[in-house]
């Protein structure tokens, strides 16, 4: 199968991500790049965008703006050209999916593909019915690469809203997150350089509304921000960045965001509830004697 | 004529003008930028720790710890434990490490005709994405540096896996690129003992000094490095003397006509960043010697770097050692960000060089932030009286294929270069 | 079935109150409550097992109708200042019309801590109550008409207030009826949290 990655606004996060990915030797073996920002292929970017080479997938990394050109070409023409040959269209990263960080540069009417944070885009609705929206920032490797098989594969991925699949986006950052027991209790005593404690009381959290899979597939098959005492800071959401990221939006002393899908009565009488009752374990250092 | 050199973290094009069939100027037009400085204005103190890894995706982890270090200087009194600055460091390490493997296998191959070495590039870059993420949590794209220290509560299970990580690296550099020890590096005088190894690396010198280039791409054999740390020394070298006392504040960035990527100079001179400065700094031996026959050619950056990988290796293996996990990972600054009005600045050496970020703050707000990367240093596109550095070490050659090589030495990243 | 032992639960519950408020909370026994509801005192101790358990029932009963009334003022679409006018109305109105249920709460769950430490440990009985001043605080807050600050600031201004107003009226101080201050103290208790 064969995929053109060609980069808009970026900071090519997403393409060493990629690289991250712990089975390339095979990936490779499946797929061929016709164009990659680092891997080599049998075609110059020039060689791209002159003639309108046959692939099956365009993927598409980095903000998109009508002024952006590659090689002399536009970018939305670029698109607009492969979008007729291919048959799936892949956006990599916040960028390419909602217009992420870059989305302040200063080119005119810069957003993701399909989307300008969660309005939708006019340009390319015509192609919304083949693209399958990957965000994050940088894309998790797996996610990305999966996905890839799923198309070689003929597996129809269910969508949700923003066309991320809901194999790897129906999941909160959350679900599996080590310091998950500091938030069921509500023991909201989070130090940074502590590996006890939750973040998302006072230091910022979005893990518990935010779309991802980290805390399931891990990355670098290692670890995830929040189980090392990073605060998640929503990127694979149409609104990320937002402002002051390291401190958690509270009225009254009641998170501003709450829990995915729960409603407030139910959050807050939870909270009454843990909050009346102390559990030693979990108050003090987990070595401690 | 013109040339889109592609696959340099983002594309430039190079504007050769030539006479008597030799390059006699090289105009470099960077095409884009994010304006991440002028983004990064009215924004919380705080959250620039977010925004700058995405001024790139090779070498992020540079601009976040030259941003924390930023921020930490605009404090009077701000105290960050020793834990916490050798952990900085050694992710800091694992970073310029896997470039440095990505810049040989998937750039310098090529320049020579060879195919790219994917795996041989990948695969120690994942060990070391791994073991950046075993601290921060992920790479790239982590923000686990905060101002009073880092996120993380490393233990001792934590340290035994970084050694792993450390020596399967070193495993890896020895196996392909060339089984060189870190002792023989301080011991050997010339180049040729290189070839009583095996390796990538050789091969690439062998075709090097058979077509006589070993002298390609030579220029103002002048070097500077500002990020100092408990491996990098600070200050300039012109040719080989050594001077310490340099400062951030004679650094001068201005513009040029072509390109969307600004110039640099200190003291209204060009400089190299990179490895080879570095090394020069540093009194590298090996690379002394390199550099004393062969001067700031081709052949002496493509060491310089390469060796960068087990030195900064073994480095980091002493670096272990020293860490005291009793000491606290974080130490909450003693007066709230919202109440600091200051200016500051910091300098990291990032894989391809000095990397420097100036900031003002107004009550924990950005007012101005300023970022110079190393491709600036060493891309400055000068006038053809003033050139800049590459554009000297491209002057007089045969074609612009040759040209590229020489440009590439540099290992160049677009996307930093304009930000 | 549940219903007809929640109805008969509810029945005891206020026939509690009533006791409570009339005779004192000490001096009322279970069988002066099972004598009045003509029930038998065994009988008594299959719905409540003890006076204390049935002391938490009384206080969380009392919770979920303010609850109740209070989550029905924070439902409407009207403006936070209208919101407290409304809250601070039905407390009155219930002070006045159930004076039973606010004096308990006044002179009985707050002035009787042993009674209510196992069992109603921090505010978990009045979950149902507490919870709707959260959210009328933080809607407030949220619409950009509250200051924000720490809950229990405000929360002590506006109960201690109000508490207050209600003690004062039980001790037959105030020279005006209770529903007569209602205009003034919500100007108060805006203007003190207003942005």
């Amino acid at each position: 199968m064969k995929i053109l990655w060609i980069t808009g606004l970026a900071c090519n996060g997403n393409t060493h991500s990629f690289l991250n990915y712990p089975y390339l030797e095979q990936f490779l073996d499946d797929f061929e790049f016709i164009y990659h920002p680092i891997i080599d292929s049998n075609y110059s970017l020039v060689d791209i965008v002159s003639k309108t080479i046959s692939c099956d997938i365009l993927l598409i990394e980095g903000s998109i703006s009508p002024e952006i050109t590659k090689a002399d070409k536009k970018l939305v023409d670029i698109i607009t050209d492969y979008s007729k040959v291919v048959h799936k269209i892949v956006t990599v990263g916040t960028c390419a999916t909602f217009g992420g960080i870059f989305k302040e540069s200063e080119y005119e009417n810069i957003s993701g593909l399909h989307f300008d944070e969660k309005n939708l885009v006019q340009s390319f609705l015509n192609l919304r019915y083949k693209t399958i929206s990957i965000s994050g920032c940088p894309v998790h490797p797996e996610t990305l690469v999966n996905t890839f098989y799923a198309i070689k594969n003929g597996i129809e991925l269910k969508l949700d809203e923003y066309l991320r699949p809901k194999e790897y986006f129906a999941y909160t950052v959350h679900n599996g997150c080590t310091r998950n027991e500091y938030f069921e209790y509500k023991i909201d005593n989070h130090n940074f350089g502590k590996k006890e404690g939750c973040m998302f009381y006072n230091h910022g959290c979005q893990a518990p509304f935010t779309h991802a899979s980290c805390n399931k597939i891990l990355w670098n098959e290692v670890n995830s921000k929040t189980r090392v005492g990073q605060p998640c800071m929503g990127c694979t959401e149409p609104d990320f960045p937002k402002a002051n990221l390291y401190e958690t939006k509270k009225n009254m002393g009641i998170p501003a965001n709450l829990p995915l899908g729960v409603a407030k009565r139910t959050y807050l009488t939870l909270a009454g509830v843990t909050k009346a009752f102390h559990i030693n374990r979990l108050e003090k250092d987990m070595f401690d004697d | 004529m013109i040339k889109l050199i592609e696959k340099i973290e983002g594309e430039a094009k190079l504007h050769f003008s030539f006479k008597d069939e030799k390059i006699d100027f090289v105009d470099i037009e960077f095409l884009q930028t994010r304006s991440i400085e002028k983004i990064l204005e009215g924004k919380n103190a705080f959250d620039a720790l977010v925004i700058n890894p995405r001024v790139c995706g090779i070498c992020g982890h540079a601009h976040l710890i030259a941003t924390v270090q930023a921020l930490e200087s605009c404090y009077d009194n701000i105290e960050i434990s020793n834990k916490a600055k050798i952990i900085r460091e050694l992710t800091l390490n694992f970073e310029l490490i896997q470039n440095h493997f990505k810049w040989f296998y998937f750039t310098v191959l090529p320049l020579f005709g060879y195919k790219q070495a994917v795996l041989k590039a990948a695969y120690p870059s994942q060990i070391m994405g791994k073991a950046i993420a075993s601290i921060a949590g992920q790479y790239p794209h982590n923000s686990y540096a905060v101002v009073g220290g880092v996120v993380s509560d490393i233990t001792n299970t934590d340290i035994i896996k970084l050694q792993q990580y450390i020596q399967e690296t070193l495993n890896s550099f020895e196996k392909n690129v060339i089984d060189l020890k870190t002792d023989e590096i301080e011991q050997y005088v010339k180049l040729e003992q290189l070839f009583t190894h095996k390796g990538d690396l050789n091969q690439i010198l062998e075709d090097i000094l058979e077509t006589k280039w070993e002298t390609l791409g030579k220029s103002f054999d002048r070097f500077i490095a500002f990020g100092e740390n408990s491996f990098f020394q600070k200050g300039k070298s012109i040719k080989t003397r050594r001077f310490t006392a340099i400062t951030e504040e004679n650094i001068k960035e201005f513009s040029n006509v072509t390109s969307l990527a600004k110039n640099v100079v200190y003291g209204d001179k060009y400089y190299e960043v990179g490895p080879l400065s570095r090394a020069i700094i540093n009194k590298n031996p090996l690379i002394k010697h390199i550099h004393d026959k062969y001067g700031d050619s081709i052949v002496s950056r493509i060491v310089a770097r390469v060796v960068e990988i087990p030195l900064l290796l073994k480095h980091s293996q002493q670096l272990l050692k020293k860490i005291n996990l009793n000491e606290p990972s974080y130490i909450e600054p003693k007066i709230d960000i919202s109440k600091i009005t200051a200016s500051g600045s910091s300098s990291v050496e990032a894989a391809r060089g000095s990397l420097t970020h100036k900031v003002n703050l107004k009550n924990g707000i950005i007012t101005e932030y300023n970022i110079i990367t190393p491709t600036q240093w060493n891309l400055s596109n000068g006038t053809k009286q003033s050139p800049g550095i590459s554009q000297k070490a491209m002057f007089d050659l045969p074609n612009e294929n040759i040209a590229e090589i020489v440009f590439k030495s540099f290992d160049v990243c677009s996307v930093c270069t304009t930000h | 079935m549940e219903d007809k032992k929640q109805q008969r639960k509810n029945a005891i519950i206020e026939c509690s109150l009533e006791l409570f408020a009339s005779k004192g909370f000490y001096n009322t026994t279970i069988p002066d409550i099972a004598k009045a509801l003509k029930m038998s005192v065994g009988n008594m101790y299959n719905y409540f097992k003890s006076k204390d358990i049935l002391a938490q029932e009384v206080i969380r009963f009392i919770s979920k109708y303010l609850g109740n009334e209070l989550r029905k003022i924070n439902e409407l679409e009207i403006s936070t200042e209208e919101k407290t006018h409304k809250i601070v109305e039905i407390y009155f109105k219930i002070a006045l019309a159930r004076p039973e249920m606010i004096d308990y709460f006044l002179r009985i769950y707050l002035s009787n801590r042993e009674v209510f430490r196992d069992g109603c440990e921090g505010m978990i009985c009045v979950n149902e109550f507490v919870t709707e001043i959260m959210i009328y605080f933080e809607e407030g807050v949220k619409a950009g008409d509250l200051r924000d600050q720490d809950f229990f600031s405000a929360f002590g201004l506006f109960m201690g207030y109000l508490g207050g107003m209600v003690f004062l009226k039980g001790e037959d101080i105030l020279p005006k009826k209770l529903d007569e201050y209602v205009d003034d103290i919500t100007f108060n208790i805006y203007k003190a949290l207003s942005v």
